[in-house]
C-alpha cells in the first residue's frame, strides 16, 4: 500500500511539474513603440545627437588604448613569425587597427578589408588582391581558381609581402564556412601577414581545427569600451527610421527563413529581373507570367498560394509591385543589381 | 588617406614608389619591442637558431615515427602492384570484379598533424614507388569535375617533375598538357570519355618517355621504367569531408578502368574505419579492396617529443612545471594535437627571448661562459635585479655580499658557477620523474616499483649522462646490491600476498593495516634498515640536487614561467572577456567611481554595461519600450543631481542612442 501511495506521490508530482511548466506563457509586456513619447528618429539627427554627447571616461580609455599601442612592435615580430594576429574584447577595435596601420604600415603594401560593411564578400577580397596589389588583369572562373593564384604568385615571389587588416572576421557576410576557409587559406600563406578582430560572442566557432590550424591564430585581448560607430552605421534598428534599400545582408538573412518554395519563388523573380536588366523599358514581371513559371517549377499550386508568398514578400519590402498603364499587375525587386547578382551567387554556393 | 567609403569594402594601399624603403626585418621588429637595446641582435639571432634546431629535431623524430607506418605502406603498394604486373589469379579475379586495392589509413582526430605526415608520406611514395601521387582535399573538390582537373593537374605536375631534367622531355609533356587540358575542356559533358582519355594520356605518357630515353641514352632511366608501368596512387587526405556523391563517382568511374590502370587508393581517416562503410553504400565499398593501417597515437607522439626536446640537455631553455602544465592540458582537454604543443613551445621561445634581457645566456655551456665575460655592466645589474639573486646575495657573507652588488667582474666569476650548477641540475631532470616513484615508496611497498626506479636509474646514466656525479655511480651499485636483497624479500613477501588474494577487498584492507600496525612495532628488520637507508640517500640527493627550479640561483635564464602570457594568447577566452567588461568595468577602466558592488546596478558605469545588466534582469523575451524605460531610469538617476535644468525632451533624445548600437 505503500508502494501504490508512493507512486501516486510521484505522479503527482511528476504531473504537478509538467503543470507548472506548460501553462508558463513568458509574460511581456504589450507596450509598443508607439506608445514611447518621443517619436522615432532618422539617421541624421541621431548621428547629431551622438556627436554632442560626449564619450564617458574619455581618460581611463584612452589609457587603456596606450597600452594596447605598446603591443604594437611585437605584433609586428609575432607576425612575420608566422603567426596570424586577433583581437578581441569588448568595443570597437576599428581605431586601434588604423592606428596600427597608419604608425606601422605606412611604407608597406597593405589591404584593409571593412567586414562590417554589408555587400562585402570573400570574392571582393580576392578581387582586390589580385588585381591591384599583384596587378593582374583577367576573370577568374570561380575563388578557389583565384586563391590558387595568388597562392602560386605570392609562393613563387618572396619579395611580395602583403599585410591584411580585416575589422569584423565574424561578420554576417564573411563567417560563411567558404569565405573563412579562403581566408584560413590565404592567411596561412608565409608572406601574408594577417591582423583581425572578431566581436560577436561566438565567433570562434567558425573555425574548426584545420581552419585554426591554418590561421595560426595568436589571441590578444584588447578591450577598449569605445563605441561600434563605424560597425553599427550599416545595422538596422526598430528605434531608427531606415532609408535606402536593401543590403545583401539584409536580403539574405530575410530570406535564410523563409521555406524552399518561397525562396525558389524569389529565385525566379531575381533571375527574370537579371536577365532583362538591360532593357530600360523592362516594366517588372507580370502576375499572371510569374504564375505560369512558378507553376512550371512546381513552386506553387494555385493562384492563393502565390499571392499569399508575395504579401509576405512585400511585407518584409522584398517586392514592389506597379501597376502598368495596361492595368497588369508588375512585379519587381528593389535592389540594385549588382546586389541582386552577389544574392544568386551566394545561394548557389549555399545549394 | 582612409579606409571608408559606402560602396566599396576592401581597400589596397601601396607606398609611393619613392617612399617605399627597404622593408624592416623580423629582427629590426624584435629590436623595437624589446625592453633592452644592447644585445637584442644576438638574442634575436639565439632565438632564431634554437627554435630552427627545435622545428628540425621535431620534424626528425616525426619522420622516425612514421617510418613503420610507411614501411607497411609500402610493402602493400608493392604487393598489390607485383599482382597487377604478373597479372596472377589473384589480380584476375579482382579484375573480374573490378576491386580497387586500398589503404584506409586511421590516424586519429589531430587534423592539424595530419598535415605533415601526408607530405612526407607523398614524398616518401615518390622517391621509394611511384612518380605518380596525387594528394587530394575536400576542399578542393567539390564536385567530380573539380576532382578530375585537380587529380590530372597533378599527376602531370607530378610527371614534370620527376621526368624533366631534358628540355626535350620538357616541351612534350607542355604540350602534351595543353592537348590534355584542351580534351579535358572539351569532354566535360561525358565523364567517363572524359577519364578515358585522361588514363590513356597518363598510359601513353610513360611510353613515350621511353621513346624518348632509347633516342638519348643518358645516365637518366626514370623509375616508370624500373616499374615497367608504376602505381597511380591517389591520396584522400580526409575522408570524413569529401561529400559522399563525389567520392561515390570517382570509385566506381576508377574500377570501371582499373584494368588498364594501376590505381592505388589511400584514405586518410579521422575517426574510425567504420566511415568508409557509412559514406559509401554497399554496391561502391564492395568495388574496393581495403586494408587498414593504424598510425601512431598522439599520446605517444606528443611523449617522445616531449622527452627529446623538452627534457634533454640539448636544447637550453626550459619550461618551468606550469607552463608546461598548460602546454599539455591544451592537448589534453583540447586538440590533441602535436603542432599546437609545437607551436605554444615556439611562442614560449619567442617570449623568453623578447621579454627577458638575460636570455642572452640562455645557450650552450661554452657559449655562455664567452658570453658571460663580456657582459656589459648594464646586464650585470640586471642580474642583480633578479629575484632569485637577491635570495642568494642574502645567504652570502657580508663582504662577498658587497663585492657581489659593486664589482662586476666577481659577479661573473660567481655566475659562471651558477650556470654550472643549474646545468647539472636540469641534466638530471629525467630523475625527477624516477626518484618521485621512488619516495612513494614511503607509502606503499611495492619492490616492483623500486626495481623500475632502479631500472631507469641504470638506464639514464648509461645512455644519456657520461659526467654525471661521482656519487650517484656508487648509489647505483648499492641498489644492485639491494636488488638482491629484495629478492629475497620478495619470497618472504610472497605467502603474505597469496593471503592478499584469497580475501576480499574489506579484508584486504584489514590485513594491510595490520600488516603497517605490524611493520611499525617490528624492530627494523634488515630490509627495513635497507630501504630506510635507501630512502634517506634519495632523500638527501633529491635535496641537493633536485631543488625546484625557482630556487635555484638565476633560474631565471634558462626557465621560462609565464604560464599566463602564453594561456591568454593560445586558448583565450572572449565570452568572459567580454563578459567581465560588461559585468565589471573597473576591472578595465580603473576609474574610482566605477568600484562597486557585484549585483547592483551602478548608475555610473558606460551605458552600454547598463543596457547589458538590465538585459540580463529580464526573461528570455526582452519589451523593448520597456528596457528603454528602465534604462532612462537608471542614467536620470545618475544625470539627477547634476543636471536638473536640462529639459526632459532633451534628455530622453540622448537617452535613446545607446540602444541603435545593440544589435538587434
Amino acid at each position: 500500500r505503500t508502494l501504490t501511495k508512493k507512486k501516486d506521490k510521484m505522479s503527482n508530482l511528476v504531473e504537478e511539474y509538467f503543470e507548472a511548466h506548460s501553462s508558463s506563457k513568458v509574460l511581456t509586456s504589450d507596450r509598443t513603440l508607439q506608445k514611447l513619447r518621443r517619436k522615432r528618429l532618422d539617421q541624421q539627427t541621431l548621428r547629431d545627437l551622438l556627436q554632442k554627447s560626449s564619450l564617458a571616461y574619455a581618460a581611463e580609455i584612452k589609457e587603456l588604448n596606450q597600452q594596447y599601442e605598446s603591443l604594437f612592435s611585437k605584433w609586428m615580430l609575432q607576425l612575420h613569425l608566422g603567426f596570424n594576429i586577433v583581437l578581441y574584447g569588448l568595443g570597437s577595435k576599428h581605431d586601434l587597427l588604423e592606428k596600427f596601420r597608419t604608425s606601422l604600415l605606412q611604407d608597406s603594401v597593405h589591404l584593409v578589408v571593412n567586414g562590417y560593411f554589408p555587400s562585402i564578400t570573400v570574392k571582393s577580397v580576392l578581387n582586390s588582391i589580385t588585381e591591384e596589389v599583384l596587378d593582374h588583369i583577367g576573370t577568374f572562373r570561380s575563388p578557389l581558381d583565384q586563391l590558387e593564384f595568388i597562392m602560386k604568385r605570392f609562393k613563387e615571389d618572396s619579395s611580395l609581402e602583403l599585410y591584411v587588416l580585416i575589422h569584423n572576421l565574424d561578420s554576417q557576410m564573411l563567417r560563411g564556412e567558404r569565405s573563412q576557409q579562403i581566408l584560413a587559406q590565404l592567411s596561412s600563406l608565409p608572406s601574408i601577414y594577417l591582423i583581425a578582430s572578431i566581436d560577436h560572442i561566438n565567433a570562434p566557432l567558425m573555425w574548426d581545427q584545420a581552419k585554426q590550424s591554418l590561421y595560426n591564430w595568436l589571441w590578444y585581448e584588447t578591450t577598449t569600451f569605445s563605441p561600434y560607430v563605424e560597425e553599427t552605421s550599416y545595422e538596422n534598428s526598430l528605434l531608427v527610421q531606415q532609408s535606402g534599400s536593401l543590403a545583401l545582408s539584409s536580403l539574405m538573412h530575410v530570406l535564410h527563413s523563409l521555406t524552399p518554395n518561397a525562396r525558389g519563388i524569389f529565385r525566379l523573380l531575381a533571375q527574370y529581373q537579371l536577365e532583362n536588366k538591360d532593357n530600360p523599358s523592362y516594366p517588372g514581371l507580370s502576375f499572371q507570367d510569374f504564375y505560369q513559371q512558378c507553376r512550371e517549377a512546381f513552386l506553387v499550386n494555385s493562384d492563393l498560394t502565390l499571392r499569399a508568398q508575395l504579401t509576405e514578400f512585400r511585407d518584409h519590402k522584398l517586392i514592389r509591385t506597379k501597376r502598368g498603364a495596361d492595368g497588369v499587375e508588375y512585379l519587381l525587386i528593389p535592389v540594385d543589381d549588382s546586389t541582386l547578382t552577389d544574392f544568386l551567387e551566394k545561394e548557389d554556393e549555399d545549394v | 588617406m582612409s579606409a571608408r567609403s559606402l560602396s566599396k569594402g576592401c581597400f589596397v594601399f601601396k607606398p609611393s614608389p619613392k617612399k617605399r624603403k627597404v622593408s624592416q626585418t623580423t629582427a629590426d621588429y624584435f629590436r623595437e619591442g624589446s625592453s633592452d637595446l644592447e644585445d637584442s641582435e644576438l638574442r634575436f639571432a639565439t632565438c632564431q637558431s634554437l627554435w630552427k634546431q627545435v622545428k628540425s629535431e621535431t620534424e626528425e623524430i616525426e619522420e622516425e615515427l612514421n617510418e613503420q607506418l610507411f614501411d607497411n605502406l609500402v610493402s602493400f603498394l608493392r604487393r598489390s602492384h607485383s599482382a597487377f604486373q604478373e597479372k596472377t589469379t589473384e589480380w584476375t579475379h579482382r579484375m573480374k570484379s573490378r576491386e580497387i586495392p586500398t589503404a584506409a589509413l586511421v590516424l586519429g582526430v589531430n587534423v592539424t598533424d595530419h598535415d605533415f605526415t601526408f607530405r612526407s608520406l607523398s614524398e616518401f611514395l615518390q622517391n621509394s614507388v611511384t612518380p605518380y601521387v596525387a594528394l587530394l582535399e575536400a576542399k578542393d573538390c567539390p564536385g567530380i569535375k573539380k576532382l578530375m582537373q585537380k587529380l590530372l593537374g597533378q599527376l602531370m605536375n607530378c610527371c614534370v617533375d620527376v621526368d624533366s631534367s631534358e628540355e626535350e622531355d620538357y616541351e612534350q609533356v607542355s604540350h602534351n598538357r595543353i592537348r590534355c587540358s584542351m580534351t579535358s575542356l572539351i569532354s566535360w559533358h561525358g565523364i567517363q570519355s572524359f577519364l578515358f582519355c585522361c588514363l590513356l594520356f597518363i598510359n601513353a605518357h610513360p611510353m613515350a618517355l621511353k621513346r624518348t630515353d632509347t633516342e638519348t641514352p643518358g645516365k637518366k632511366r626514370t623509375s616508370s621504367r624500373h616499374w615497367l608501368s608504376p602505381p597511380v596512387v591517389v591520396i584522400f587526405k580526409d575522408m570524413e569531408s569529401f561529400t559522399t556523391k563525389v567520392l561515390q563517382d570517382f570509385v566506381v568511374i576508377s574500377s570501371q578502368h582499373i584494368g588498364e590502370l594501376p590505381l592505388v587508393l589511400i584514405f586518410g581517416i579521422a575517426t574510425s574505419p567504420m566511415i568508409i562503410h557509412s559514406l559509401l553504400p554497399h554496391s561502391v565499398s564492395s568495388l574496393l579492396c581495403i586494408e587498414l593501417f593504424q598510425s601512431l597515437s598522439c599520446k605517444d607522439h606528443l611523449s617522445t617529443i616531449i622527452d627529446k626536446v623538452l627534457l634533454t640537455t640539448q636544447f637550453p631553455l626550459k619550461l618551468s612545471e606550469k607552463v608546461l602544465q598548460v602546454l599539455i592540458n591544451i592537448f589534453l582537454y583540447h586538440d590533441f594535437s602535436v603542432q599546437n604543443f609545437i607551436k605554444g613551445f615556439q611562442l614560449c621561445i619567442v617570449e623568453h627571448f623578447h621579454s627577458n634581457p638575460l636570455s642572452i645566456l640562455c645557450c650552450q655551456l661554452e657559449e655562455a661562459k664567452m658570453r658571460v665575460n663580456s657582459l656589459s655592466h648594464n646586464q650585470c645589474e640586471n642580474i642583480r635585479r633578479l629575484p632569485s639573486f637577491r635570495r642568494y646575495v642574502e645567504s652570502q657573507v657580508s663582504e662577498k655580499q658587497i663585492a657581489l652588488l659593486t664589482a662586476d667582474s666577481s659577479l661573473k666569476i660567481r655566475e659562471l658557477h651558477c650556470a654550472c650548477l643549474e646545468n647539472r641540475v636540469w641534466e638530471t631532470e629525467e630523475y625527477e620523474s624516477s626518484l618521485q616513484l621512488a619516495r612513494m615508496l614511503n607509502k606503499s611497498d611495492l619492490v616492483t616499483m623500486l626495481q623500475k626506479c632502479v631500472e631507469i636509474l641504470v638506464s639514464s646514466p648509461g645512455k644519456e649522462f657520461d659526467e654525471i656525479v661521482e656519487k650517484l655511480k656508487e648509489f647505483l651499485t648499492q641498489f644492485q646490491k639491494l636488488e638482491e636483497v629484495y629478492q629475497e624479500r620478495d619470497e618472504t613477501v610472497s605467502p603474505q600476498k597469496e593471503l592478499q588474494k584469497k580475501t576480499d577487498l574489506y579484508h584486504l584492507q584489514k590485513t594491510l593495516l595490520e600488516l603497517k600496525e605490524s611493520r611499525r612495532s617490528k624492530k627494523l628488520t634488515k630490509f627495513e634498515m635497507l630501504r630506510f637507508e635507501v630512502v634517506d640517500h634519495i632523500d638527501s640527493l633529491v635535496r641537493r640536487y633536485l631543488v625546484p627550479a625557482d630556487h635555484k640561483t638565476l633560474h631565471e635564464i634558462v626557465y621560462f614561467n609565464a604560464a599566463s602570457v602564453l594561456r591568454e594568447h593560445l586558448n583565450a577566452a572572449p565570452r568572459i572577456a567580454l563578459h567581465t567588461a560588461l559585468n565589471n568595468p573597473y576591472s578595465y577602466l580603473k576609474s574610482e567611481a566605477l568600484k562597486s558592488d557585484g549585483g547592483s546596478i551602478s548608475n555610473k558605469a558606460p551605458d552600454i554595461c547598463i543596457a547589458y545588466k538590465l538585459h540580463l534582469e529580464c526573461g528570455r523575451l526582452i519589451n523593448l519600450v520597456d528596457w528603454l524605460e528602465a534604462f532612462s531610469t537608471v542614467v536620470t538617476a545618475a544625470e539627477g543631481p547634476t543636471a536638473q535644468a536640462a529639459s526632459s525632451d532633451q534628455v530622453d533624445d540622448v537617452i535613446q542612442y545607446p540602444f541603435p548600437f545593440l544589435p538587434q
